[in-house]
């Protein structure tokens, strides 16, 4: 129930209250959702698994955005930001396919 | 590959099975029971909530942000193009002006001169005519619209290209018209029609779709002469193959645009001088003027009803071989006009 709340404030959050996103932030945005992305299927995989783990989820939810956007921070420092973008992006997304798909086993059942 | 399968392997975080490791049971908990837990989750979830959110919000809000930013470049471009439309109305009005200039400065009762001004193109003409337009194949991607990088070049058959345009001029010009425009532009006997890239270019200027073609001679005349023409068999040719499709219709009256970057190259005084000294054509003078290369190699549209040759008014030191009886010379091409 709080669980479900929170998930409603945060949107609820984001739609109203608007935050200025700082210019210099705005290109890791993109990466950074898909890391949080991965965090929540994570974490909806693991409480299916029940291995749930409320620290857990929250530290890797925090890790995966920042490291994340890190990496892309750094390639594009570098100049080659956007191959670095495609390379956690597909990491990223091999993990939400594969814990989709098992959360679609628990719930399905096939 | 390895890392690829460790990837899928380990989709899940491992702190989440360590964790249920150190607790001792692998199925203690689903959710957390505790408060302290449930608030835990809760922030979390309102964080991934936040952080989806605002980036979502964030890419919407670039949308009007890039569109603003396409109309203000868009209305820039109108902007340049108005003020070079202006500009290029003043270069005529100019042109015009020094063109009075030198009709007066030239002497007076040198009729020739004046009289080949209709025929090389440097005057405006109004008279009976034909008219022809010709529209590339529908579906080749035309009508103004051209990516001159798409990179297809003409290797699109159903395009209008350079050498197709150089015959059916030719053969305007074979079949008596006194006078050719294409799309506006009045050809002298030294516009060159080539092609850079995908565009068909008159002296220089790219040419739109459809290519609008007009010729001044006796209409009807003019008209069954160019039909029965190798040109007229060839446009035929283009449409029944390639569908490339051509209008052909006599006008009652046409006026033809004088041509631009033509400029009156020799002229001799009124007096005669004592002696027979030619006047040095000025050396800048010669073969590239903005008419364009008159070579043939790519393609130039010769005139044959121009009584004025100009390779041959070019390679001869006028005044040797004329009497300087104070008359004047016009010829295309770049120079200097000497009173």
């Amino acid at each position: 129930m709080i669980a479900v709340l929170g998930l409603v404030i945060g949107v609820v959050v984001g739609l109203f209250v608007q935050p200025e996103v700082p210019d210099a932030v705005v290109p890791y945005l993109p990466i950074a959702v898909v890391a949080a992305l991965d965090a929540v299927f994570g974490g909806v995989r693991a409480m299916l698994d029940g291995i749930f783990n409320d620290k857990v989820f929250i530290v890797s939810f925090l890790s995966n955005v920042v490291v994340a956007a890190l990496i892309v921070f750094l390639g594009d420092q570098l100049g080659v930001g956007s191959q670095l973008s495609t390379g956690v992006v597909v990491v990223l997304g091999i993990r939400i396919f594969s814990n989709a798909a098992a959360i679609r086993r628990h719930v399905f059942r096939a | 590959m390895s890392l690829l399968t460790n990837v899928m392997d380990h989709s899940l975080d491992e702190g989440y099975a360590e964790a249920a490791a150190a607790r001792g049971g692998e199925h203690d908990s689903r959710i957390p029971r505790t408060l302290r837990g449930l608030l835990t989750l809760g922030a979390g979830l309102a964080l991934v909530g936040a952080v989806v959110t605002v980036g979502a919000v964030n890419a919407h809000k670039a949308e009007p942000t890039l569109a603003k930013e396409r109309d203000a470049l868009i209305h820039r471009i109108n902007d340049s193009n108005g003020t070079a439309d202006h500009l290029q109305k003043e270069v005529q009005d100019l042109r015009r002006k020094v063109e009075d200039t030198q009709q007066q400065a030239l002497p007076s009762g040198d009729a020739g001169a004046a009289g080949l001004t209709d025929q090389v193109g440097l005057g405006e003409v109004t008279g009976p005519g034909v008219k022809l337009v010709l529209e590339d194949a529908a579906g080749t991607g035309s009508g103004g619209n051209v990516d001159p990088r798409a990179g297809q070049g003409f290797s699109n058959s159903g395009r209008l290209r350079d050498r197709d345009l150089q015959l059916v001029v030719n053969g305007l010009w074979g079949s008596g018209a006194e006078a050719v425009s294409i799309n506006g532009q009045r050809l002298t006997a030294l516009s060159a029609i080539r092609a850079a890239g995908e565009a068909v270019l008159v002296d220089n200027r790219p040419l739109v779709p459809p290519y609008n073609i007009q010729a001044i001679g006796d209409g009807p005349k003019l008209l069954s002469a160019f039909e029965n023409d190798m040109a007229g068999q060839y446009l035929r040719l283009l449409e029944e193959k390639y569908g490339i499709k051509s209008t052909l219709s006599a006008q009652k009256s046409l006026t033809l645009p004088a041509a631009v970057g033509v400029t009156l190259r020799t002229a001799q005084p009124v007096t005669p001088e004592p002696s027979p000294t030619p006047t040095p054509t000025p050396s800048g003078g010669s073969s590239t003027g903005p008419g364009g290369t008159p070579s043939g190699g790519s393609g130039t549209a010769e005139s044959p009803g121009a009584s004025v040759s100009p390779s041959v008014t070019r390679s001869v030191p006028t005044a040797k071989r004329r009497p300087t009886s104070g008359s004047a010379k016009t010829t295309t091409g770049t120079g200097a006009a000497r009173p």
